[in-house]
């Protein structure tokens, strides 16, 4: 590679690989927050909360992606997204985003006294609340 | 002897035959190679997945302190009482021995373990159908509304009464394999693993590693004994006859045998890299997360691998069809010729015979 100071950015799912290419900074939902992503970053691993990849300076342009359920895996100069669920704000479908949305919020409303119920209950909210930011957010 | 004419209609028919499973030959032939693709890209993340692990694995903090075992509940093995048996089966037949094998290889593993207690869910309609006509369903209580009309928040409870019951509740369709799918039965297994409902799960299906390697395995999905290893307990090879006709049927119909070696490079490139990683949540956290992941991945390559396989069996089934209905109209046509020569022959002997009686 001549231009030494970018990063390999891949955003893998079960389906596809849906980004390969070269960036000069990726954000990265990681469950405790956003993180950014700079060439030289030291290895880090972490887990994937519910929100937007954002790659800045890929030669396509600026490029957004919607992704739940995964890790991220950052080396010096690549860093190797794993979702099970990775979308294109374009491709999102909010009709179903809606009912998601609605559905977690059955499944809280009627969860009762079961913590776990609890939990799965905010991950369904969470996942389809980020959904619909991101289509929100197309223009 | 049939005369000509009943000849020319069973010719005609069986050519009709011949059309249908050829078109369904070519089908299956474009099936095989999309799902083969759909194999293909699911593989890096499986590996990435697993390299995750085995990374993850070389660090101190996810032992125990004491013993020095890993902790997790899906790393605990328990004495194997309830197994929960998935069984991967193909949706429609035609495919030759496809599915008859599927279900002789689950039956095999049922007699073999027959003093447990164990539960069948069947992907796929041919073996769901088997199954639920051979073993009684799952019975749960339903759930009691309470006094102000919440819904009772803990597990359904089971009633079991037979040592194999049937649980078909996956709605994952093999036609069209979404993966959150097949998330929501690894996610159901993994819960019933972890309230210790069962104490082990085994999946049977159809492995494909391409077009000439394939073989019907038997495989430890939980407990996790070690990641990133296949816990094959049975497995049944292909016989070399039925790796030359599939082998024929896919040069036939323009499959290519060698897909495999791009996706191995690929998965290559997956691979962790030999450093000491900061961890943005504890690995423990990390691990915790990663181990039911771990399982779904292993669901879905193993339904989509077998989807491959059975339109792999289909082609090839048809593949011989077709050649057994070319034969089949050769012979009845020369046998077609014979009776109407002998026809012929027999009218000119009558006329000759009358001219030379007459004279």
């Amino acid at each position: 590679m001549a231009d030494t100071n970018k990063l390999r950015v891949r955003l893998v799912t079960p389906d596809r690989i849906l980004v390969d290419t070269d960036a000069d900074a990726v954000e990265v939902p990681s469950k405790s927050g956003y993180l950014e992503a700079l060439f030289g970053a030291a290895p880090l691993l972490a887990e994937l909360g519910t929100g937007e990849v954002r790659l800045h300076g890929a030669q396509e342009g600026d490029q957004r992606f919607n992704v739940a359920r995964g890790f991220v895996e950052v080396l010096p100069d690549r860093v190797t997204i794993l979702a099970e669920s990775a979308l294109k704000p374009e491709e999102i479908d909010t009709a179903r985003a809606q009912s998601e949305l609605q559905e977690g919020q059955k499944v809280w409303n009627e969860a009762g006294e079961d913590a776990e119920q609890y939990v799965r209950a905010n991950e369904i909210i969470a996942e389809a609340e980020s959904k619909l930011a991101s289509a929100a957010h197309k223009s | 002897m049939a005369n000509v004419l009943d000849l020319r209609r069973r010719i005609r028919s069986v050519r009709n035959t011949r059309q249908i499973t050829k078109a369904m030959k070519m089908v299956s032939a474009a099936k095989l190679r999309r799902a083969q693709e759909r194999a293909l890209t699911a593989r890096p993340y499986a590996a990435m997945l697993t390299s995750v692990l085995q990374s993850l694995k070389r660090r101190a903090d996810v032992y125990d302190p004491t013993t020095g075992d890993l902790r997790h509940p899906l790393l605990m093995t328990r004495e194997e009482k309830n197994i929960l048996l998935v069984v991967v089966s193909g949706d429609k037949g035609f495919a030759g021995a496809f599915n008859a094998n599927i279900i002789k290889a689950a039956t095999k593993f049922l007699n073999e373990n027959g003093d447990k207690q164990i539960d069948v869910e069947a992907l796929g309609r041919k073996g769901r159908d088997l199954f639920r006509r051979r073993f009684p369903a799952a019975r749960y209580s339903d759930a009691q509304p309470q006094e102000d009309g919440q819904q009772e928040a803990v597990r359904r409870e089971r009633h079991r009464s037979n040592p194999i019951e049937f649980v078909g509740e996956s709605t994952v369709v093999l036609d069209k394999v979404r993966f959150d799918d097949v998330r929501a039965l690894g996610e159901e297994i993994v819960a019933r693993y972890t309230h210790e409902e069962i104490d082990a799960a085994y999946i049977v299906y159809n492995e494909f590693k391409s077009v000439i390697q394939q073989r019907i395995v038997v495989e430890r999905v939980l407990p996790i004994i070690e990641p990133g290893r296949q816990e094959v307990t049975a497995a049944e090879e292909m016989t070399q006859e039925e790796r030359r006709r599939t082998a024929e049927a896919a040069a036939s119909a323009g499959v290519s045998l060698e897909a495999q070696q791009e996706a191995d490079e690929e998965e290559k490139r997956f691979g962790t890299a030999d450093v000491d990683y900061i961890y943005e949540q504890s690995p423990r956290e990390i691990f915790n997360a990663i181990l039911p992941r771990y399982i779904t991945a292993q669901l879905y390559h193993a339904v989509i691998e077998s989807v491959a396989a059975e339109n792999a069996a289909r082609m090839t089934a048809m593949d011989s069809a077709t050649n057994n209905a070319s034969e089949m109209i050769d012979s009845l046509t020369l046998t077609m010729n014979r009776v109407r020569q002998a026809a012929i022959t027999k009218e000119i002997i009558e006329i000759v015979s009358g001219a030379s009686a007459l004279s």
